[in-house]
């Protein structure tokens, strides 16, 4: 713009002179070439633009390298490793009590999972029986940090699509769920209150009337996010039809958690192949029809009320009893590997351990739900706009901590 | 949970045998739950959870292969590989044979220090526990 000699550059552009002065300016400036074929190329030339790793919408550091054609996504490129910590190499330094804190880091926003997958894991490796109410506080902690994980997804997707009042919303009931968490194991977000055997403490007098009074407190409060979102027509018109993963394309990206349900496969490791006491309990797997991120939102919405149910039937049938199971103060898991999946917040957890009979692991692979669902953003992202992908994006649910390990 | 199946495959057919699970109707392998690595120091072994959604079962196919041995991708068979075989790739320092996009995936670009994962790796602040 600087080129342009100030009195020259044509303010009026409806007046067709002026218009045509325009051309001939820029006609000068792109040195003698004919200002038609200049703007034509413009229009056509597919580029190449860089979102993040700093960016609002991809909920941590993640960078995306888009190629775009105008408006519109070509092809699409996740780059990730930011927020690597080595996670892996680290287990293979400390004992096996002493790697439980570091696994509330793989996943913080649904720590619990990840506590209890890696003591399952060393659980089926040592063969120790966890008693019958540890388990049963398993599931009230698991089931109350899904909610609470999802409430976090919602509030920042819904965020991401520009309605604040649900974020708000969310993150009040969350805080109701950190409470109760925080009552039992003094945490808020890294609990490490899973134990190899059962968990660190028994539940504090006021939890089970607290907790009920929560359940009763947040069930019509879904319906209260249903009525801001689900028949909102933005709220529609940003989400039905967009992003179709269909069932095949998730399958073969080992796409799986709620993202697998709203492409149609009504699987869910907690039904299918109960862990814990996950088969005594009565509740439904929602799942999708089209496959797209309005579908993906709706599973997540039915999965809080499932969640809330599960929690219900366990505090009303929480048995008395031991928390922990006995082990050794220097524990040793004989020689062997163990490959545990649970169904975390975000799809399945795998944990794989493998013990020499020291008292450190041999190695631990963590198999997260992040890692292979955001390698699948490419098949959902492409022919979709940039506004399109961050709703996409957002829909995943994909924590980069949990990527990136 | 019930019980747990592995079986040893010779390396040079992991491709064959990994197709050979997923499209044999009754197999029908079609998840590759979780793929990984193990350093044993004098061989690597790279293990294949697979999962069938249909018939609800799993196995785990495990290959053993040198230090800085190669392997077929099973990226024909499963598009999750790829990042899986990327990431083991960077850290044991195995190489993928025709692996649609072999670049780096978790560590920095500017990463010079070897292969993080094996069991004989030495970093500047690494310090190792000494084992009971």
């Amino acid at each position: 713009m600087s080129d342009y000699p100030k009195n020259e550059f044509p303010t009026d552009e409806t007046d067709e002179s002026n218009l045509t002065n325009l051309f001939n300016l820029l006609g000068k400036n792109q040195a003698g070439k004919n200002p038609d074929t200049i703007v034509e190329k413009t229009g056509t030339e597919e580029f190449i633009v860089n979102m993040g790793p700093q960016h609002p919408s991809t909920h941590g550091v993640c960078r995306l390298l888009l190629k775009m054609d105008g408006e519109v996504i070509v092809d699409l490129v996740p780059i990730v490793g930011y927020l690597h910590r080595a996670l892996e190499k680290i287990a293979e330094n400390r004992t096996y009590l002493q790697y439980i804190p570091y696994t509330d880091r793989i996943d913080y926003v649904s720590a619990m999972f990840c506590n209890h997958g890696f003591c399952m894991a060393v659980e089926k490796l040592a063969g120790i029986e966890v008693p019958e109410r540890a388990e049963y506080i398993r599931v009230i902690m698991d089931e109350l940090n899904r909610i609470a994980s999802h409430l976090i997804w919602l509030g920042t997707f819904s965020l991401d699509l520009g309605a604040v009042t649900p974020f708000l919303y969310c993150f009040r009931e969350r805080e109701m769920i950190m409470d109760l968490i925080e009552m039992t194991c003094g945490q808020r977000i890294t609990f490490n209150y899973m134990r190899v055997g059962g968990v660190s403490r028994d539940l504090p007098d006021q939890f089970i009337p607290k907790a009920k009074e929560f359940i009763e407190y947040f069930k019509p409060r879904v319906d209260e996010y249903e009525a801001i979102l689900t028949e909102n027509p933005i709220f529609l018109g940003r989400t039905k039809g967009v992003g179709i993963l269909d069932k095949k394309t998730a399958i073969d990206y080992s796409v799986t958690g709620p993202n697998l349900r709203a492409s149609g496969l009504k699987w869910d490791l907690r039904k299918k192949e109960p862990y814990s006491v996950y088969d005594r309990f009565d509740f439904e797997i929602p799942t999708g029809t089209k496959s797209d991120t309005w579908d993906r939102y709706i599973v997540r919405i039915q999965e809080m009320r499932q969640a809330n149910r599960i929690v219900e039937q366990a505090l009303d049938s929480i048995p008395e009893g031991e928390i922990k199971a006995k082990t050794k103060p220097v524990f040793k898991p004989p020689q062997g590997e163990a490959y545990v999946r649970i169904e975390s917040t975000r799809g399945e957890m795998g944990f794989y351990v493998i013990s020499d009979g020291s008292t450190i692991p041999y190695r631990v692979k963590l198999r997260t739900a992040s890692f292979s669902n955001l390698a699948a953003l490419p098949e959902m992202a492409r022919g979709w706009k940039i506004a399109d992908l961050v709703a996409i994006f957002a829909s995943l649910d994909v924590i980069m901590p949990d990527v990136d390990r | 949970m019930g019980v747990d199946v592995a079986f040893k495959v010779d390396k040079d057919l992991i491709l064959k045998v990994c197709q050979f699970a997923k499209e044999t109707p009754e197999l029908s392998f079609d998840l590759l739950a979780c793929m990984t690595c193990i350093d044993y120091v004098d061989h690597m072994e790279v293990v294949y959870n697979l999962f069938s959604f249909t018939h609800r079962h799993k196995i785990a196919i495990k290959t053993s292969l040198l230090r800085d041995g190669e392997l077929d991708s099973v990226t024909p068979a499963w598009n999750a590989a790829n990042w899986h075989e990327r990431e083991i790739a960077e850290l044991f320092g195995i190489t993928f044979k025709n692996h649609p996009d072999p670049r780096p995936i978790l560590l920095p670009e500017d990463w010079d220090e070897g292969f993080p994962m094996r069991k004989d790796w030495e970093g500047k602040d690494f310090v190792r526990l000494p084992k009971k």
